[in-house]
């Protein structure tokens, strides 16, 4: 399809050269000659072929053939776009064949924009293009990760848990909440592309201005990913395989520096902890430091040993009595007698106990093959990526089908794809909240052993003296295996048919349909977790989920192409509609006898709370749109755009806006004056100005008053019995019928360069404007419970530069290499809040927000103390700055007000998660039959907010692992007076949140880091080789994937994903909740084969 | 050509008549899902909304999963933040709870800012219901019901100011005129609402009946003990005084029951007993009804022993200083007067101890002795010292039978900074758990309850009214009230008894006290400052673990007017602190309570934001 895109692309300038030819050349010596790629061996149409120092020359015909009048010695410039310029001399009056070699510049490339294809050379706004090959090279079981590094301008921050979405920002961070770009894929706008299959993928564009993405209007402020899928191909019918299997390896080594239980037991003499010492008494019975007796065990009465010793309910023991008393009743945890053996020595490694090495694979069958009246594409693709944390895994099975079918001037098909994918219950990337798996890795004791002394019951803070002094974690090692029962299943069915016909000279209309039908069951099954001491007989508890979502999209354009003279003219204009609707159905049930998953089902046990459903409110969204495209002489290209959009959630007569873009290109290598200049292959400038919009953040009900009902939120037993309650009603949500789209205006001044023939480039200055940017309206609490409605709350501003450049070369017959490299940058500036302040806080943890989105500052920048030291005694408490619950060994925090006290009004910005770049670098080289390719990507800048420590590295938050950094930094108070001047930490003591674990910069870290994402070697076997098998292609290849992270960031990994907070919602960038890791270390060997 | 014409031509036709069609009805999609506003204009709307306004007495809100911040209850307001109780659990466990036990607490804090969201949050809601009544117009409310709804409503309003002045004092006064669609909703606090609140009540007892249909539903005298309850608060003794004795005099439930104390005090604190004679007005608590613990006094959820029959969550431990206060003379009074106490500090471990002594208003000589410090494998027998018998029905002591549930395990029941004493008023008894307990929240096993939370008693109204008696020197009458509240008290049967079979509680109860309980009736209030702390002490000992005493003392304070003398609520409370740091609860260690600050609760930083200057700071924070 491209290729005869090309083809129509070389006879247009055919027609074009031949009209400026026509008054140029003059008959002299007629030689004749023929223009041929180097690469295809196939005629090169519309060469330019000219007499060097001359205004003489002539242009290839659809032969590739030329004449020209000559005489010998003369040099012959022959150039044309996407190959080296070549200079020839004539020697006689022979036929002279003159073979073009490809200059791999992408100005030619054939670009997938909105609702057409153009090519490179003729796009003004600002459209990067994704080297799939190079993208792909990465295993990803999510496609979005794809883009990661691989295009200027688009920020990807990944998560590691297998099926988890990744964060995309395309030029900067756009709104407060949602800013993922409009996805199209195969001409459906959808809201994600994790799902694609990346062997499936043609091309991905990324529309970045508002030039090129106002045609998508309201949804387009944020920008759109363009994905189209591979199409059969007229000729041979070939099959192919490509496929990898690999091993990931979880980080090594001590990854959250948890200190020893001997450590651990000193903190707690250090830190006056008279209930927690109990835990390390000696065989005498008394607490001592260091010492980890043998045993804990706690039953529901008490225990008499043989020898007559009473251990009482609960405690600890080194008398191996005590084991006598072991009981463990499943179905009656009140019954229990659990005992387990303390971990001595560095003590349970937590973090390895569920993250594990395991392996990946993925294998995609592909056929494809057709005539010129149809094609066709198949392929069959399973993906099983085991996460290195135990229970955690992505399955997928899909089968696409593409078909193109031509009769007459009517051309139809579809693309389509099915799929089913299976991975544990939840939601991916569940993990890492605050009682997520990932968080037990050092929210449980290390004392505390995997089993207990049964070696098949789990061991926990149940089994210990009462008081808990082992903490209120949980086992992360249980958790994992029940969780093995929790599955959620997808089904997905997505794709889009079209008509296209050429109904007049000029004219070609097009009809398609498309959308996603999508089927999700979900089940969670929590057995009672008797190793725990807040929950230890708790009942067992299942729920079941049920969704069903459908969204279809229609869309109608007509197309007018036509050219006249040196003007071409392109027109499109389109209808189009969009609705989304679903249906959504939970239940839950407590107290099966027994969790067995072929057992236990909703209706074997007692309803904890009435089955819910949840009816979504559909979203219509309908469009007028048209675009037009005209270029003279090939030189001076405009291109207007402009959409009319209506969508259901805002309210009437505020519904529809209009979305229009200008931009103007000047391709200046096509001057006359320019053509000396044989180093510039092409050069072309750009700049356009454009408004898109964005509206994915308002609730499909948001303008209206809204009422509900739930036993919960507002039902009374008004009658005064025990059980029985009437129904009432409650105010919501409170509606705004003011509300709008969010409003994108962007402006964009390119350069494009293709030099040497051997460097492209390409760089682009932005500014974008974002206002009326829409968030939940922060309200005083005298309106109200109700939701507070989706107001457009106030205005960023992004400006930044997002350069690409790449250079490739031939350096011999044998050895070829190429070097891309993109780099982007942001400045994001909140300029204006509509609300009664000019801030709001965000991202909860556990006592404070971490996050002040302030006028004046970036988005989501953190917000908090700053520490300038800890107060080493008490007259410096007394003459410092300080704050009720101040002591010796607490933090020292800056008065930035200068009142003398620390209040609340004196925190301050502390820290800006967003990168001041970030980048991305792919090598390739080939030698003879090898090749190598090695991905980079960094970010360099950003902070991050480590809000593990919160857990790990202070004395007043919960029991439960500590750091070393506590041990080893933390403030040691004696009498009033810190001994180790030099500690960073506030002392081990029970001293309040203010003092020790509020939001402060002591959680911030430089978040920079250099990522090599991939490394590869594969080596191709010979043609001829091959040949005889009856194979025409096969590469072979082993990887590395992130062999390497440089950073100075503490936690797992720097690169944080920000979709998930501690409570589960959505949170800013750079806060690390204990995120799955996105740098694991993984070998992986793969094949492309094609028969 | 032509063809292909005629196909372009019925192509755009297409278009065209599709977007005729669908351009109005596509965007213009029906609510689903949700109720709006108009189809509410009804009577089974109003009533739905009333009904709506109803269940936020508990403090259980739509919008929040952190219950026990804002429940009604006031365990750790009321409780802890004065001298009644310890935070309980770990030192480390609700973290943001501690500074309200240790008067650190900073307005950044996020249990004030609930418990202030969800009780403007259930301003709101009656709101919603005055605002509904003129809206229906299709006849099925006539101009008496709809009074009807807006008098329960504004009583609500009433009841839920008075909540946050209780804590806030200066806090914005919210009608129904305050609305997101009118742009008022930045409300001032200029000062107290007293007078407002009175006003609802005062126009709610205009209109509501006498009884009512259902029981839970505020009727007049529930209107007037609340009006004189909030002349109490504005110390307003002389207006109050008559209000409440029309309610002792005349008063009855919603039900019909003439109003009277219990044989019995437990019945107060028993599921089986609720909406009986004593019960002015409660918060109607259910289980088992489908909410998922959501309307089964979840703001007390967290409060139940960790140790035996439920696994969590041992908050809200009764203090020494409470237990210590029950200790009786040899007439069976209280130990009136401000006395020094030598208590055993812990300090730095367990094993050394030291003598400490504090000035401790209203309390008792000797600490109480107690099993602190002791393992179940220790023997401990329950002190004989004599006790004021409320004691066992207000805290679970070592030795002493837990209601049904078998002899108490002290120390070995609670959890954490380790206290021998447990919450037992919130507790259901064990017979009859199918019926009034379930899982709060789905994972608090068994503890729910749908015992009631009595926000007044008829033995309120005899105090209250003692104390405007003592307030307008009419001693005797004071004395006759107190004593009206300690008679009940007398009858043995009302005490609690020990086990038939220690091992077996089901088999019931002997007639022999538990301890040796003595209680007797006062004979003369000498002077009216010995009645004052004679009341107030017997408020301290009949409500014990109600979360009413942070705000009784702060009314008593006179910084706001209140007749004790000055610094009051700060002497009680560092008293307290001083007499049981080092020994209960590390978070205490070293703190103060500050007069002049801590006697109100901070409006929450969030809200002084929110409101653009409109909101004044309480006094020093």
């Amino acid at each position: 399809m491209f290729k005869s895109l090309l083809l129509k692309g070389r006879t247009l300038s055919l027609l074009l050269c031949c009209l400026v030819s026509s008054l140029v050349v003059t008959a002299q010596t007629k030689h004749t000659g023929k223009v041929i790629g180097a690469d295809d061996k196939l005629p090169v149409v519309g060469a330019s072929v000219r007499i060097k120092g001359t205004n003489t020359g002539a242009v290839t015909d659809v032969n590739g053939d030329f004449t020209l009048a000559l005489s010998p010695g003369n040099v012959l410039v022959v150039s044309y776009i996407g190959y080296v310029t070549q200079e020839v001399t004539v020697r006689s009056g022979d036929f002279i064949t003159i073979s073009l070699e490809p200059s791999a510049s992408t100005l030619n490339e054939v670009v997938v924009t909105g609702y057409q294809t153009q090519l490179k050379k003729d796009i003004v706004g600002s459209v990067a293009t994704v080297d799939v090959g190079d993208a792909k090279k990465v295993a990803a079981t999510s496609s979005e990760q794809l883009l990661q590094g691989q295009a200027a301008g688009v920020t990807v921050v990944n998560n590691g848990a297998p099926g988890s979405p990744s964060n995309i920002y395309i030029r900067g961070l756009g709104n407060f909440s949602n800013t993922t770009p409009l996805y199209v894929v195969d001409g459906v706008q959808v809201s994600d592309m994790s799902l694609v299959n990346p062997n499936d993928i043609e091309s991905i564009s990324v529309l970045k201005d508002a030039g090129s993405a106002a045609i998508y209007g309201v949804a387009g402020g944020n920008g759109v990913v363009v994905v189209t899928t591979k199409r059969g191909k007229a000729g041979k019918t070939t099959i192919s395989y490509d496929g990898f299997y690999g091993d990931q390896q979880p980080l090594s080594g001590n990854v959250f520096d948890i200190m020893t239980p001997a450590d651990q037991s000193i903190e707690a003499f250090r830190a006056n902890d008279v209930a927690t010492e109990g835990l390390y008494l000696n065989p005498s019975g008394v607490p001592t430091a260091g010492y980890i007796p043998t045993y804990g065990y706690h039953g529901a009465t008490a225990y008499t040993g043989t020898d007559g010793t009473n251990f009482g309910v609960a405690g600890v023991t080194s008398n191996p009595e005590i084991l006598g008393a072991y009981h463990f009743d499943a179905n009656v945890p009140g019954n229990d007698f659990l005992v387990q053996q303390f971990a001595t020595g560095s003590g349970t490694d937590w973090y390895h106990s569920v993250f594990k090495n395991a392996p990946e694979e993925q294998h995609t069958i592909t056929a494809s093959g057709g005539t010129d009246k149809s094609t066709f594409l198949y392929s069959l693709n399973y993906i099983n990526q085991t996460g290195t944390l135990l229970s955690n895994y992505e399955k997928r099975y899909q089968a696409r089908v593409n078909t193109n079918f031509s009769v007459g001037h009517v051309r139809f098909g579809e693309t389509g794809d099915a799929t089913y994918r299976e991975n544990i219950g939840g939601y991916p990337g569940d993990e890492q909240q605050e009682a997520g798996i990932i968080s037990y890795t050092y929210r449980e004791m290390p004392i505390i052993p995997i089993y207990d002394v049964s070696g098949v019951n789990y061991g926990g803070g149940y089994d210990g003296p009462t008081g808990e002094p082992l903490g209120n974690g949980s086992n992360p090692y249980a958790q994992a295996i029940r969780n093995e029962q929790n599955h959620a299943r997808f089904v997905y069915v997505e794709g889009n048919v079209f008509a296209e016909a050429d109904i007049a000279k000029y004219f070609t209309a097009r009809m398609a349909f498309g959308g996603r039908l999508y089927n999700q069951y979900y089940n969670d099954i929590n057995p009672t977790t008797y190793e725990d001491y807040e929950s230890h007989a708790n009942p067992n508890e299942i729920d079941e989920h049920e969704q069903l979502f459908t969204n279809y999209n229609w869309t109608n354009t007509i197309n007018y192409k036509e050219t006249f003279g040196k003007h071409n003219v392109n027109v499109i204009a389109g209808y189009e509609q969009r609705y989304s609707t679903g249906r959504e159905l939970n239940a839950y049930n407590t107290g099966l006898f027994s969790l067995d998953p072929a057992y236990a089902q909703i209706g074997y046990g007692t309803p904890s709370q009435a089955p819910t459903s949840t009816n979504e409110q559909p979203v219509a969204i309908e469009s007028f749109f048209g675009k037009l495209d005209y270029s003279y002489n090939d030189r001076y290209i405009l291109t207007a755009t402009v959409r009319r959009d209506g969508i259901s959630t805002l309210y009437p007569g505020k519904q529809w806006g209009t979305f229009p873009s200008i931009g103007v290109a000047w391709r200046i290598s096509q001057e006359d004056f320019m053509k000396g200049i044989s180093w510039i292959n092409d050069l072309k400038l750009r700049g356009s100005y454009g408004v898109a919009g964005y509206s994915a953040n308002v609730p499909a009900t948001n303008p209206y008053s809204l009422y509900a009902s739930g036993p919960g939120a507002s039902y009374y037993g008004i009658n005064g019995g025990n059980s029985s309650i009437t129904q009432g009603f409650y105010n919501s949500t409170l509606g705004n019928p003011n509300t709008t789209w969010e409003q994108d205006k962007t402006t964009n001044v390119a350069i494009d360069a293709a030099l040497f023939n051997h460097f492209d480039l390409t760089a682009e200055w932005y500014k974008k404007e974002s206002s009326g940017l829409l968030f939940g309206a922060t309200l005083p609490a005298t309106l109200g419970g109700a939701q507070p409605p989706v107001v457009n709350i106030g205005d960023v501003v992004n400006k930044g530069l997002d350069i690409s450049l790449s250079y490739h070369d031939r350096i011999s017959q044998d050895v070829t290499f190429s070097i891309g490299a993109n780099i982007t940058t942001y400045k994001n500036d909140i300029v204006k809040e509509t609300g009664v302040s000019n801030f709001f806080d965000t991202a909860s943890n556990r006592d404070n927000d971490i996050v002040r989105d302030e006028v004046g500052h970036p988005i989501g920048e953190f917000f908090g103390y700053q520490v300038t030291g800890i107060y080493q005694n008490a007259s410096q408490v007394s003459s410092l700055p300080g704050y009720a619950g101040a002591a010796p060994g607490s933090f020292i925090y800056k008065d930035v007000d200068g009142d003398g006290q620390i209040t609340p009004n004196d925190r301050t910005f502390i820290g800006n998660p967003n990168p001041n770049f970030t980048y991305g670098v792919n090598l390739n080289a080939t030698f003879k039959q090898f090749d190598f390719s090695m991905v980079l990507y960094g970010s360099q800048g950003n902070k991050d907010y480590n809000y593990t420590e919160y857990w790990t590295d202070f004395y007043s938050t919960f029991q439960g692992g500590k750091s070393l950094r506590m041990f080893n930094d933390a403030a040691i108070v004696s009498n009033g007076v810190v001994t180790n001047p030099n500690a960073t930490l506030s002392a081990s003591s029970f001293a309040q949140a203010l003092g020790s674990s509020t939001t402060s910069s002591y959680y911030v870290q430089d978040g920079s880091f250099l990522k090599c994402r991939v490394l590869q070697v594969g080596y191709s076997l010979s043609p001829s080789v091959l040949k005889t098998i009856g194979i025409s292609k096969l590469h072979i290849y082993a990887q590395v994937t992130n062999l390497f992270t440089i950073t100075k960031y503490t936690g797992q990994d720097p690169e944080l994903v920000s979709s998930i907070d501690n409570n589960g919602g959505g949170a800013p960038l750079g806060i690390d909740y204990g995120a799955y890791p996105a740098n694991q270390r993984a070998f992986i060997f793969g094949a492309n084969v094609t028969f | 050509m032509k063809k292909s014409y005629g196909k372009f031509i019925a192509l755009v036709a297409l278009v065209a008549l599709t977007l005729t069609y669908s351009c109005k009805k596509l965007l213009n999609q029906e609510v689903t899902g949700n109720l709006s506003g108009a189809v509410l204009a009804n009577k089974a709307g109003l009533d739905g909304l009333l009904i709506g306004a109803y269940s936020m007495l508990d403090g259980y809100t739509n919008t929040s999963g952190t219950e026990w911040e804002a429940g009604i209850d006031n365990w750790i307001y009321g409780g802890v933040g004065a001298d009644d109780a310890f935070k309980g659990s770990n030192t480390t466990d609700q973290p943001t709870a501690a500074p309200i036990e240790n008067h650190t607490l900073d307005p950044s804090n996020e249990y004030i800012s609930e418990k202030w969201v969800a009780f403007y949050n259930a301003v709101q809601r009656a709101n919603d219901v005055i605002r509904e009544v003129p809206l229906i117009k299709d006849g099925s409310v006539s101009a008496s019901y709809g009074a009807e709804a807006i008098a329960e409503a504004q009583f609500l309003r009433g009841v839920f100011h008075f909540e946050l002045a209780k804590f806030f004092r200066n806090v914005p006064y919210v009608n129904e005129t305050i609305t997101y669609g009118a742009g008022n909703y930045n409300v001032p606090n200029p000062g107290p609402i007293w007078s407002s609140i009175e006003g609802d009540f005062k126009s709610a007892m205009a209109v509501l009946p006498k009884t009512q249909s259902d029981i839970g539903r505020a009727n007049y005298y529930a209107a007037e003990a609340f009006l004189a309850r909030a002349y109490l608060w504005d110390h307003q003794y002389a207006t109050a005084l008559p209000l409440l004795t029309d309610c002792i005099s005349n008063g009855e439930t919603a039900g019909g029951a003439k109003y009277a104390l219990w044989a019995n005090y437990e019945n107060n604190y028993d599921a089986s007993f609720k909406n009986g004679p004593e019960s002015v007005f409660a918060v109607q608590m259910t289980v088992n009804d489908g909410s998922n613990g959501a309307r089964d006094d979840p703001g007390e959820g967290l409060n139940f022993p960790a140790g035996d029959y439920t696994s969590c969550c041992g908050f809200y431990q009764p203090s020494y200083t409470l237990a210590n206060a029950f200790q009786v003379d040899e007439n069976g009074l209280p130990m009136l007067g401000s006395t020094s106490m030598t208590v055993q500090d812990y300090t730095g471990s367990n094993t050394t101890t030291a003598p400490v002594t504090a000035n401790i208003p209203n309390s008792s000589i000797t600490n109480l002795p107690n099993d602190h410090g002791l393992t179940a494998a220790n023997e401990f027998t329950p002190p004989t010292n004599a006790l004021d018998p409320r004691i066992d029905w207000t805290l679970g002591r070592r030795g002493i039978p837990y209601r049904d549930w078998g002899i108490c395990g002290g120390e070995q029941w609670s959890r954490g900074d380790l206290c021998p004493y447990n919450p037992i008023k919130n507790v259901f008894n064990e017979a009859q758990q199918a019926s009034t307990a379930d899982n709060n929240g789905g994972w608090a096993t068994n503890q729910g309850t749908s015992d009631n939370y009595n926000m007044i008693t008829v033995a309120d109204l005899y105090l209250y009214r003692a104390e405007c008696e003592v307030e307008g020197n009419m001693l005797s009458n004071a004395m006759a009230d107190v004593n009206v509240v300690r008679a009940r008290m007398q009858n043995p049967a009302g005490w609690v008894h020990t086990y038939v079979d220690n091992s077996n509680p089901a088999a019931g109860f002997t007639t022999t006290p538990a301890a040796n309980y003595q209680i007797g009736l006062y004979s003369s209030f000498a002077s009216q400052s010995y009645a004052r702390e004679a009341v107030h002490m017997e408020e301290q000992l009949e409500f014990g673990m109600e979360g009413h005493r942070f705000f009784d003392l702060q009314r008593w304070d006179p910084l706001y007017g209140g007749p004790e003398a000055a610094q009051y609520m700060a002497n009680v409370i560092n008293g307290h602190i001083a007499a049981v740091t080092r020994i209960a609860n590390p978070v205490l260690d070293g703190h103060t309570f500050t007069a002049g600050k801590n006697e109100l609760y901070p409006i929450p930083l969030g809200q002084i934001d929110l409101e653009a200057g409109q909101l004044k700071q309480n006094p020093n924070y």
